[in-house]
């Protein structure tokens, strides 16, 4: 699990959208095409052509398109068109890297280093679930792991019908992703999650006792 | 109409740009009057008093130095759509106004230490966070809600105060992926009829 990171909650992602999210400092961009399908693409946040960030650029369809020159990037990353020269075939070289992305769980998860070795055990927990929130932690992940009782290689922490997955967008800092199974156990509304979540974070960042906080969710 | 309405502009100053973003999305003309704040007190602009700092607006008689002020004025003009300053939401959209106010002041002072100083120092950002908290906390549990806008159905100009401090919290550091609700809303106000850029707020991010 250690591979995958959960780098968002689905409701953060929608169809058309585009989020840039780093995992351990390396920029990557996340998106969603805007068709039927709708598929989660996580890349390298770079343009090859002159290095600005994709994730200032937009979907057009089933691809992602730079801000800069409008160069569009397809499935897998590769250049299919340069606005400039319309005409050209554009050489396969020419992409951008794409890395493994997964929804499950409510989550966006991300493997920078490849497409496999999601682990058998996320497939047990529930699939039919509410994304909460991703919420901000000054603190590192592993700080925050401690504090929710998450071993790295679960990736997911659940109380009851609440599922908690960290990342850590840069060292000493971390998301805490708060989402909510639908079936099961009676939940308290996202709201009210909400609330819990930002009580857990200022906790946290306080370095106060957090058994109490987390001693809510049943 | 527009003849009767001036601003004294200065380009760069996060204030004056919340005011000219509110003109712009609330499709008020006003005659625009430059003002260059960097040069020497005499060659600012004819017609801005003696320790005065824009944004000044200037309309039949009235005379408003506060971008707070000067928007909720604005929008209580009668060609301007009532949304903008929603009666049944009023009150949560003055109490945000007020806070947006605050906060440009906190990210001001943050930004002209980054940026507008011949020796730029990173800034100390504890209070400029204290205040993006709190916004990314009210708008993740607006977003559950079914709610787009920080205090009314509609975009109001407590949403545009508001997203002159994210915006330019960029500058100072904040990272957009720490903030996804904030970003969600932000991006919905660029798509507004009427959005204006600033330097350094550009019209993609």
């Amino acid at each position: 699990m250690e591979r995958w990171h959960s780098v968002s909650v689905l409701s953060d992602i929608r169809p058309g959208e585009v989020a840039g999210v780093r995992i351990d400092g390396h920029e990557v961009v996340l998106w969603r095409e805007d068709t039927p399908a709708a598929s989660l693409h996580a890349w390298e946040d770079r343009c090859p052509h002159r290095g600005m960030r994709l994730s200032f650029g937009f979907v057009r369809g089933d691809a992602m398109g730079c801000l800069y020159h409008g160069w569009q990037f397809g499935a897998a990353g590769r250049c299919r068109l340069i606005p400039a020269h319309p005409q050209v075939r554009v050489p396969a070289s020419i992409h951008v890297r794409a890395y493994g992305v997964r929804e499950h769980a409510g989550l966006a998860w991300v493997n920078m280093e490849g497409t496999d070795g999601f682990p058998d055990h996320a497939t047990h927990w529930p699939d039919d679930v509410q994304p909460v929130r991703s919420v901000h932690v000054r603190r590192g992940a592993t700080q925050l792991r401690q504090a929710i009782g998450l071993e790295a290689v679960d990736g997911m922490a659940w109380r009851g019908s609440v599922g908690l997955a960290v990342h850590e967008p840069v060292a000493g800092q971390a998301m805490l992703h708060v989402v909510c199974a639908r079936s099961g156990e009676p939940a308290p509304t996202p709201a009210a999650l909400s609330h819990w979540a930002s009580r857990l974070r200022d906790a946290v960042e306080s370095g106060n006792p957090t058994a109490t906080i987390m001693g809510e969710l049943a | 109409m527009s003849a009767d309405r001036v601003l004294y502009d200065w380009t760069p100053d996060v204030r004056s740009y919340a005011v000219r973003l509110g003109l712009s999305l609330m499709d008020v003309e006003c005659r625009m009057q430059a003002v260059d704040m960097d040069l020497p007190a005499p060659h600012h602009a004819d017609g801005l008093l003696a320790g005065e700092c824009p944004p000044v607006l200037e309309c039949a008689g009235v005379r408003l130095t506060r971008p707070g002020t000067i928007l909720h004025y604005i929008a209580r003009q009668p060609d301007v759509a009532r949304a903008w300053l929603d009666p049944a939401h009023e009150w949560a959209i003055l109490d945000w106004l007020d806070f947006g106010v605050s906060a440009l002041d906190t990210l001001a002072s943050a930004r002209g230490a980054a940026l507008a100083t011949a020796m730029p120092v990173p800034p100390a950002t504890g209070a400029l966070d204290a205040v993006l908290r709190r916004m990314e906390d009210h708008m993740a549990v607006r977003a559950m809600d079914g709610h787009d806008w920080f205090a009314a159905p509609a975009a109001s100009i407590a949403d545009v105060m508001l997203f002159v401090v994210f915006a330019l919290s960029a500058d100072v550091g904040v990272e957009r992926d720490t903030c996804p609700a904030l970003r969600r809303w932000a991006r919905g106000l660029r798509a507004l009829p009427g959005f204006a850029v600033m330097p350094g707020v550009p019209d993609y991010a």
